[in-house]
């Protein structure tokens, strides 16, 4: 985070050496135009979406406009009777949260405890774990959901949590935030009499919070879309999260793309909420870890 | 005789010495010790539980003939999975179009990805504007995705062949065409992760020291050379990453054409992830799905370590 921000004090302060001459101004001129392109292509579509939802299927197919002539509310309020979406609503809150408090949690605590613990076999417990990132989640597909029926999971929402719980990603992101905390802070803390338990929550947490905060929305957003894994172990409709119920429009409503619309509205706005207010800690994250790898 | 009483009178003074500043170290890292065994112990049991042991399971699971109803009872039948694998009449269909899946989605998002990534990192203003709009796609469900495309890609109705039409240039068939589907669908894929791709990107390019900039600029580089002599090799590690990232999700592709196309018209978007999801749950052959799953892991370790071996650069700053 500071490191970027320093990057970007030494590029404004040595470009600030040039002097803007007409033809540095058309090259930056080019670039926003480049830019704003790109960005409208990005989200064009889904401006579109939102208007869409508020049409009526006849205005949807026939007319180009942007803007619906008749602005209308059945969508919703069908996709809201018809299909059970508040109960899948409530299955992927539930499921997301969770997993994500869960799994952020654990990843802090490992994180920290890899990064300024001293323990036989550390390094090589830490290569085992982080190798598990790269086995594909095809070959473990079918024996985790053999385990998970084994554990009675199968069908409940709980066997998709229980899987989440601890997430490799997490453990090497934290691990690599937490190598920066100074070990003569933990130290004093010990001296001064503070437990393990209160150093890790009152001053390694509140430390890491930038870096949770990436980690957090990186996991939430994961979960939120998450379909393989749902789509193999949830099979009735009431315990299925939101995407499954989501992709089972395109099956019970054919072509009526008003209702795919507004089925995809709520599945999307909250995501969109969260990253209104995320997408800082969100690039950074990925930035940082980007960096890092 | 004495010397020798003397000489053990020392040792077990250091020997007591060493044993106290051990208990001392002992009574120091005590709590340290309950508290990583109170996070470690949980984590192992998971590990084990969630991970190793399914990964351990799937290499038996791919030598048996899995009978779901008594597991207790499964043959063990050798490679005969795998044999039938390559006679399953979608196996050789789905492993070409991932790999075009693949190398259309490197066509498509490296050579833009970087270009972006390059106009974001010298444009003075509004960055963290334009980063956080192109990357509104990465964020987006991918369900959601898929059916907003399906829409704007109706060939009746859709949005897009609208467009073409008032523009009088010719209509495609989009998701609905067996030529145009996997093109489409891989270009559709493509929009979705650029974000992702350009973030990391434009982060590896702030992190070139901006100094060799300076210098090339005295040395009357233009910015074509700046470019292709400065940025492009200093990348290497981060485009070493995007490289393996990009390699490792396009060939694992599953959400896009099960949602968007089910693989179709006819097989022209059926990759293998679908047929190993169908091979598990659909047809109920355990055995042959995991033993697939284990041929695209040797398939993108091997192509991950390629990449490695040819890109990784010998050198950093």
């Amino acid at each position: 985070m500071t490191a970027s921000e320093n990057i970007d004090l030494a590029r404004a302060s040595s470009s600030s050496l040039y002097r803007p001459s007409p033809r540095r101004l058309a090259g930056q001129a080019i670039l926003h135009l480049i830019l704003l392109l790109m960005s409208f292509v990005s989200i064009t579509p889904f401006v579109w979406m939102v208007f869409a939802s508020f049409k009526h299927f006849q205005e949807l197919v026939r007319s180009t406009a942007l803007l619906p002539q008749v602005w209308t509310l059945e969508n919703y309020t069908e996709i809201i009777n018809r299909v059970n979406f508040p109960a899948a609503f409530g299955n992927s809150a539930l499921q997301a949260t969770t997993v994500t408090l869960c799994s952020a949690l654990t990843s802090a605590a490992l994180g920290f405890v890899f990064a300024k613990y001293r323990f036989w076999g550390k390094e090589k417990l830490f290569t085992l774990l982080l190798s598990t990132m790269m086995i594909p989640f095809a070959v473990v597909l079918v024996p985790l959901y053999i385990t998970i029926a084994d554990m009675n999971m199968a069908n409940q929402l709980s066997g998709i949590i229980v899987t989440g719980l601890w997430s490799t990603f997490g453990l090497f992101l934290m691990r690599q935030f937490m190598e920066s905390i100074p070990s003569e802070l933990l130290d004093a803390a010990r001296i001064d009499g503070a437990s393990e338990w209160r150093i890790f929550f009152t001053l390694v947490l509140p430390m890491a919070t930038s870096a949770l905060a990436a980690l957090t929305v990186f996991i939430f957003l994961f979960n939120w879309d998450n379909f393989l894994w749902p789509l193999v172990v949830l099979n009735s409709p009431e315990k299925q999260t939101l995407p499954l119920v989501l992709a089972g429009l395109r099956s019970l409503y054919w072509t009526r793309y008003e209702m795919w619309a507004a089925g995809s509205m709520l599945t999307v706005v909250p995501v969109m909420l969260i990253y209104i207010f995320a997408s800082k800690y969100f690039i950074r994250g990925l930035a940082m870890t980007g960096l890092k790898a | 005789m004495t010397t020798v009483h003397i000489d053990n009178w020392k040792e077990s003074i250091a020997r007591m010495r060493n044993l106290a500043a051990a208990s001392g170290r002992w009574a120091v890292r005590k709590p340290q010790f309950w508290f990583g065994a109170s996070i470690i112990l949980p984590t192992l049991i998971w590990y084990w539980m969630f991970s190793f042991r399914p990964i351990l399971n799937a290499l038996r699971l791919a030598l048996v003939q899995y009978r779901i109803l008594n597991p207790a009872a499964s043959k063990f039948v050798g490679l005969d999975n795998f044999y039938q694998l390559f006679e399953h009449p979608l196996f050789f269909v789905s492993v070409r179009n991932t790999l075009v899946w693949a190398l259309l989605a490197f066509i498509f998002i490296l050579p833009l990805s970087l270009f972006i990534a390059t106009c974001l990192a010298n444009v003075r203003r509004g960055r963290n504007t334009y980063q956080a709009l192109i990357f509104v796609p990465v964020v987006v469900s991918l369900v959601a995705v898929s059916l907003l495309f399906r829409m704007l890609m109706d060939p009746e109705v859709g949005m897009f062949n609208q467009i073409l039409r008032a523009l009088y240039l010719p209509e495609s068939r989009w998701l609905a065409g067996s030529a145009s589907a996997l093109p489409t669908i891989v270009a559709v894929g493509s929009w979705k992760g650029l974000g992702f791709y350009v973030v990391i990107l434009t982060a590896g390019i702030l992190h070139i020291p901006e100094e060799l900039y300076d210098a090339a600029l005295v040395d009357g580089a233009n910015e074509w050379q700046r470019f292709w002599r400065i940025t492009l090799p200093l990348l290497g590690h981060t485009l070493l990453l995007v490289t393996v990232l990009l390699a490792i999700g396009t060939l694992q592709e599953f959400t896009f054409p099960f949602v968007m196309t089910r693989g179709g018209p006819g097989d022209a978007t059926y990759v293998y992830n679908m047929l190993i999801y169908s091979e598990a749950f659909e047809d109920l052959r355990f055995g042959t799905a995991t033993a697939a799953a284990l041929l695209q892991f040797a398939l993108i370790l091997f192509i991950s370590l390629l990449q490695i071996r040819l890109l990784r650069p010998t050198w950093s700053y």
